[in-house]
This record gives structure tokens, sequence and C-alpha cells, in this order.
């Protein structure tokens, strides 16, 4: 009935009444109390337990040292689900419900935890408070980057980027300072991003999704004609984004200068 | 909440769960209906594209979870539809992972509250994504193809909705009548007998739909697509009316859909 | 209790309690003698013909003479035993070998028609998280000590499935269809990839005659965004939609073309200079601005 996963434990308790499987574990824990010590476990159930149980459980698997992650599923032997019949609420009781609610989130958010590891998890049975928004790592003056940034990539500095290769759509730029790409800018860049209204967008070829310079932004516009090397920065009332032929690229402001 | 809230999945990739999403809010909408779309597909995020507003994109699903902007900051309006269409897009440089069920279900209620219908663009296969998909939803719509791999993936899906009580029903696509009258293709109600499911649409395969795709004009935008009639027909017959289906040339299920009609 | 055998259980974080279990995930810890190759076959976007492209591939390279094993990674969504014809005589799949229930020779299930061809199916009704990575790394780390070709056919999407099926892998197969959300897709995919492995690309459903209408990206459109080595561009037969349906790969078909194609992609794996109708991929401004800049990943 235990079963050990990447993540940890599985304590299997469906199949049959949770009476019996509760106390075939705690005979178990019983015979070898530090077997278990200090893993983390989940515990598959069958039966819906009642808050009684689901209290003994607990109880029984600190006591051996057992790190209770969550609880989920509802075995189908047990409360069997005829094919094509949706189940009924009424089935569950209130603490039941509760767990059956967000076990599927709650263990693949405390497994993604582990994975990024945090040790410690929360109780699993509440909803799981947004994480806050990673900072921009403070970096070197110029980030340098050799070669194609990738859909999905996205790199953040507090100074310049400095990109050779091309920046494709769904890839993401976010700088503090300029952003200069030798190749092709068809993703999202965001220059002067902590409100520098100075700042530069230069490409080889711009063709951007999106850019956005301090807090205007600007859709990508379609292009036609050979491309050119080109510079974007917030026009003279500073509600726009121009665009200009740029021969070349921008003398990057040194960061002492900008702040 | 006042708004119908329907997840749109198929277990399969690549059978058209997006272009029916984005197609179907789209005539929706162009019917006087207020839809907002959300794209479930986390770091493969292409609803916003089908719809042709991947250029106004400013925050998304994940920074609306994160709590970094609000819900309405999030939602880009499809101007082509008045005020009647709008997309909460999904984060591209993110992982399904970055949202909870709960949370999901949660950004789906509070879009509920602003809107008639909210359409969920559900991810393909049975992972995260599409668990976070169904969290939200009260009905579904289940898209298949005529081909063995996609029927036998829906039939998973359908098990998995019937599971949560999920009401669905089935969207038939890329349909081939001519290759149905030669028996190389399976008929459509083939696959309404394998699925056991209610079915709500049939769309004709139409290669020149890509092409839409790629430029971001929804169908019911384009007279000179033929297609557009056909997802307003299911539009209609989820707001309840009985429309029959056009007989695709493949002769008996026109009959047999008609008699299941008339038994409501 | 009895007492048990204990195997180190892999894993990222918290100490783990170390429990048994029967063969193949105790040899994963070795290090393996590296024979054959591990290519996965991959896409993002569904529906582009990763599963057709695994089968096909397989079969052409078995019938080169090779010793192929096709691996179905996408667990509790498998196709890959009903593209080849196989579902009736799977008995046993992954998990089941991972799991110590029955051997890896139990498990695959060796094609009638091509007789160095072998399939290990996926399970139908598990889900993909069931299987931990260094589990998979381990099977297939011993399957490249049997066979000249382990192809993977990896899920849709990039989650969990995902991962898995490239943990193990040295090449991968990029399937792309020729349309802006594949590409997209495609290009998130080969940005998760990695520099660990090399990467090619296959178009999959091309229409020459939409394309030269200008209602259809070309080869030449799709690769000016992934700038990846071209293996071959496929088109859009509706002979594959009912070879699929029958479990019959189009690489057995000596008439089709799609087929020949297919044959074609197998020979250029092994190593063949075979020409192809669009081999050159386009120079992207990396390469314009010439070697210095170094290479395109």
């Amino acid at each position: 009935m235990i079963r050990a996963k990447a993540g940890g434990l599985e304590i299997i308790f469906s199949g049959r009444p949770f009476t019996d499987a509760y106390l075939e574990l705690r005979e178990r824990l019983e015979g070898a109390p530090d077997f278990y010590r200090g893993s983390n476990a989940t515990v598959v159930l069958g039966e819906a337990p009642s808050a009684d149980e689901l209290h003994r459980l607990a109880s029984t698997l600190s006591g051996a040292g057992i790190e209770w992650d969550g609880a989920y599923g509802l075995d189908s032997t047990v409360a069997p689900l005829p094919k094509r019949t949706p189940r009924t609420e009424a089935e569950l009781s209130d603490s039941a419900r509760s767990l059956v609610a967000d076990f599927e989130g709650a263990r693949k958010d405390l497994a993604g935890r582990r994975q990024r590891g945090e040790r410690r998890s929360p109780p699993p049975l509440i909803a799981v408070a947004p994480r806050p928004a990673p900072p921009v790592e403070p970096a070197s003056a110029v980030l340098y980057h050799r070669g194609t940034l990738r859909g999905g990539q996205s790199l953040a500095n507090v100074g310049h980027i400095v990109i050779v290769g091309d920046v494709n759509p769904g890839a993401e730029l976010v700088a503090g300072g300029d952003i200069v790409v030798f190749g092709a800018l068809r993703g999202v860049a965001h220059a002067g991003a902590q409100g520098d209204r100075s700042a530069r967008v230069y490409a080889l070829v711009l063709e951007p999704t999106q850019l956005r310079i301090a807090t205007t932004i600007a859709a990508g516009a379609e292009r036609t004609g050979a491309p050119v090397p080109e510079e974007a920065f917030l026009a003279e009332a500073g509600d726009r984004i121009a665009i200009a032929p740029a021969g070349h690229p921008p003398h990057l402001k040194s960061t002492a200068e900008q702040l | 909440m006042t708004a119908r809230r329907i997840v749109v999945t198929s277990g399969k990739g690549g059978v058209g769960k997006t272009t029916t999403t984005a197609n179907l809010g789209a005539a929706l909408a162009q019917r006087g209906k207020r839809v907002i779309l959300v794209d479930a597909d986390i770091g493969l995020r292409n609803l916003d594209l089908v719809l042709g507003v991947e250029k106004r994109i400013v925050f998304d699903l994940v920074e609306v979870v994160e709590g970094r902007c609000q819900l309405r900051q999030a939602l880009v309006r499809d101007k082509r539809f008045g005020e009647n269409l709008a997309i909460l897009p999904a984060a591209q440089t993110r992982e399904k992972t970055a949202v909870t069920e709960l949370q999901f279900a949660e950004v789906v209620t509070g879009l509920g509250d602003m809107c008639d219908y909210v359409l969920i663009d559900s991810p393909a296969g049975i992972e995260h994504g599409f668990r976070n998909a169904i969290a939200g939803a009260a009905e579904a719509l289940v898209v298949t193809t005529p081909e063995v791999s996609a029927i036998r993936d829906a039939d998973r899906v359908i098990g998995k909705l019937q599971e949560r009580g999920l009401p669905m029903r089935l969207i038939v696509n890329r349909v081939r009548p001519e290759m149905v009258r030669t028996g190389e293709m399976m008929s459509v109600d083939d696959v309404c007998d394998i699925l056991s499911a209610e079915l709500v649409g049939i769309v004709p395969d139409d290669p020149e739909v890509i092409d839409t795709t790629n430029r971001g004009v929804p169908l019911v935008l384009d007279p000179a697509q033929r297609l557009g009639a056909i997802y307003i027909k299911i539009a209609r017959r989820l707001e309840g009316e009985m429309i029959p289906f056009t007989q695709l040339g493949a002769g008996g299920f026109f009959g047999r859909i008609f008699e299941a009609l008339r038994a409501g | 209790m009895e007492t048990q055998r204990v195997v180190s259980v892999p894993s990222e974080a918290a100490p783990q309690l170390e429990i048994h279990a029967p063969s193949a995930p105790v040899e994963s810890q070795k290090k393996p003698k590296a024979r054959g190759r591990t290519i996965v076959v991959t896409s993002g976007k569904g529906g582009v013909g990763k599963t057709t492209t695994t089968a096909n591939l397989g079969i052409a390279l078995a019938s080169r003479g090779a010793k192929v094993v096709l691996v179905d990674a996408d667990v509790g969504l498998r196709n890959l035993d009903l593209v080849l014809g196989l579902e009736s005589r799977v008995r046993y799949h992954v998990l089941d070998v991972l799991e110590g229930k029955v051997s890896l020779a139990d498990a695959l299930v060796r094609d009638k028609r091509v007789q160095t061809l072998y399939l290990l199916a996926a399970a139908q009704d598990r889900e993909k998280d069931d299987i931990a990575t260094d589990a998979m790394i381990g099977l297939i780390e011993q399957l490249r000590g049997e066979f000249d070709y382990v192809l993977i056919d990896s899920p849709a999407g990039i989650e969990m499935g995902f991962k898995n099926a490239i943990a193990a892998a040295d090449e991968a197969i990029v399937v792309c269809t020729p349309e802006v959300a594949a590409v997209r897709d495609v290009d998130r995919v080969v940005g998760l990839l990695g520099n660990r492995i090399t990467v090619q690309l296959v178009v999959n459903r091309i229409r020459p005659a939409l394309v030269r209408k200008g209602k259809m990206l070309s080869v030449d459109d799709v690769n000016a965004i992934l700038r990846l080595p071209l293996l071959g561009v496929l088109g859009d037969a509706p002979d594959v939609i009912i070879a699929t349906n029958r479990g019959e790969p189009v690489a057995l078909d000596d008439a089709s073309e799609t087929g020949a194609a297919y044959r074609a992609i197998a020979a250029r794996i092994a190593g063949e200079d075979v020409a192809a109708p669009q081999a050159a991929e386009p120079e992207g401004l990396l390469d314009k601005l010439g070697s210095f800049f170094g290479g395109r990943r």
C-alpha cells in the first residue's frame, strides 16, 4: 500500500474501506516506526473518510515522521462510476468534498514546489496564494546574448541588452536601458522598462510583434519592402513610438548617465 | 454569475480546438452575445494568433493570477466585434503549472460576471493544462475529426468529463464527404455512435481555413468563406435552436439526426 | 514486515525512502554502453504528424535492416499502436515494465511485416505523471543497448509527458506544418530542447498549389523563423489518413509518394546523401553576418 514515487510516498487507501486500510497502515508504521521518517506522502483515498478519520490518519502519519502533502482520488471500485453517468456531489461528506475540490491542482502545485526545492509545503486543502513576480536580477550594465532567442524565452536586464542573433516571435526582451538586436527582432521588446523615456530599440530587421518604451506600448506595424536597420524611440510628445532608419546602432549610455 | 462557461477540448491535438473556439466565439459575438475567450494553453498560446490580436497583448492570464494586473486590464478586445468579443491571453514564457485549477476556476468565475459566454480553449492532452481548462467550466464541447486516433482520444476525454459531471456535446471537424462516400473515411454517424455523444456541429474540411487562421481573420467576417455560416449554425444550436444538419452527401445520417432532434 | 531490497528512488528534493523494485530501475543507475541512436519526434503543436512520422520512419529504417524500437511516450492517449496496426497485439506497456510487472522483452511487440521493428506501447489508463523522468531515462538507455535506433513518439504540448520524452534523447526531429501556430509552437519546443540535443526539421502537409497561390506558407517561410537543418518535406496526400485508419503505414506501400518521401528521410537519417526537393535552409541573418557570429542555436 505504500509506493515510492519521484516526489515522495504514495499511500494507497483505495480499493477497500477506510478503517481497514488505516489499521493496516498503522500496523506497518508501528512495526517499523522510523523506516519512513522524513518522507513526504500523498494519500490515495478510496472511500470518503469522515473528519475524525482524517484526523487520526494525520496524527498517525506525523507520529511516524511522515509529512502529509495531500490526498486525492476516489477509487471507482469503492464508489463505482457507471461509465457515462455524471457523479453527483451528494455522495461526498463535507470534509471529503473540500479534499476533492482541488486535489489535482494542489498536488501538482506541491510537486512543483518540491521540484523547485521548496521543502515546506503549506496545508494542502487551502487555495494556494499566488507567487509574487520574480524580480529582475540586477546584472551587468550590458547583457550580451549570442544566438537566436526562441519563442517563450525571455531575457531581462536592468541595464542594456544586446543580442547577436534573431529574436523570434513569442520571445521577450525587457531592459531598463536600450535594446540592440544584430539580427531580426520579431518578438516583444521593452526598453526603458524602469521608466527611461530616452531608451531606444535598434535592430537590423525591426519587425516586432510589439514595442514598449517606458510606459508607451505600440503594436507592431505591417512592414513592406526590403528591411533596413532601424531604430525605435519615443516621439516628441512621448505618446507615440516612432521608427526611423538608423545608420548605426545607438551609443549605449553608461548606467551612471541613465540613472 | 451570469455567463455560460464552456470548455472546448479534444484530447488529440490539432483537430481544431483553437479554430473552433475563435470562430464560435466570433459567431456568438456577431449574434449580439458578449463573449470572452480564454486561452488555457500556457506556454503554447495560439488563440491570440488565430484571432489576430497578438500584437495588442499587454497582460496575460498568469499575470492576473499573480496579482500583477486586474482581470479587466488583461482582456484584449477584438474591435471588429464592437464590445462583444474579447480574449484573455495565455502567457507564452511560462508553464502550465504556473496556474492551479483553483486559480483558473476563480479567473473564469470572475470573467463570468462580465459577459454571456466564456469559451475556454483547452490545450491538447489530459495533463495539468487540460485539468485547469475544465476546472472553470460548466459544459464542454468536444472536437474530433473522423479518424481513429482522434476518436480514441476524444473517448478518453469524454470519460474524464463525465467524471467531473460536465455535460458535453460533439463537434466533428474536417469531414470530407467524398471520402466518406467511398468508404475511406468514417461517417459522422459512425463517430457519434462510437462516442455516444450528442452532435452540435459538423464542419467540412477546407484547406483554406489555415490561411484564415494564419491571417487572424475569423470566418464569419469573410463572406467568401462558407464555413462562417456553419459556425453561426453551431452558435444558434448552442442557444437552443433546433437546426437540422446540412446533408454533406454522406446519406443516412441526416435522417438519423433529424430523428434525434425530434426526440428533443 | 518482510525485509525488502532497496533501490534508490530518484528525486529532486526531499529525503527519499528507498524502496525495492525488481529489474530495470537498478540497471538505470549504471553507466550504459551507448550503442543505438535515440531520437525523439516532437512538435509542440498537436496533430501535425508526430505519430505518423515516428511510425513511418521506424518502418523505413527497419526495412533497411536496422534494429528499431518505437516507444510511445503519450501515456493515457496512446496512438502509436493504432497507427502501426498493432493495437490488438499489445499486452503490456511502459509502466508495466517500469513497475517490474513484466520484463522488457515481454512487453515489446514485434512487427510481423518488418521483422526488425518493435513497439513499446504506452499505457492507456494511466497518467503521464506516473512516469518518473529518471525511470524513463533508464529505460531508454537500456533499449539503446539492444537497438540501432530508439524512436520516441512525444505527446503534444510541453508538459510532463514531453519532458519525459526528450529526457533521454540525443537527437530530435521536430515536425512542423506550414501554419503560423505550428511554427510558433515548434520554435518554443526548440528553445526547450536546449543545446544538448541535435535538432532537425520535417515539414509536413505542404500543398504546393496553395503555396503558389499565396494561401499557404512555403518551406522557406517556415524555416525563416526556425532556421533548422531540413530533413525532409512531406505533402498532404489523403492516402496517409486512410493508412492511419487501417493501421498500414504508407512507408510499407511502394506505390505511395508519401511513403517514398519517408524512405528518403530514413536514408538521410542513416547518413546517406539523398537529394531533397528543398535542401538548403534559408540564410538567417546570423549567417549573413558571417560565420564570425557563430552557429544558429
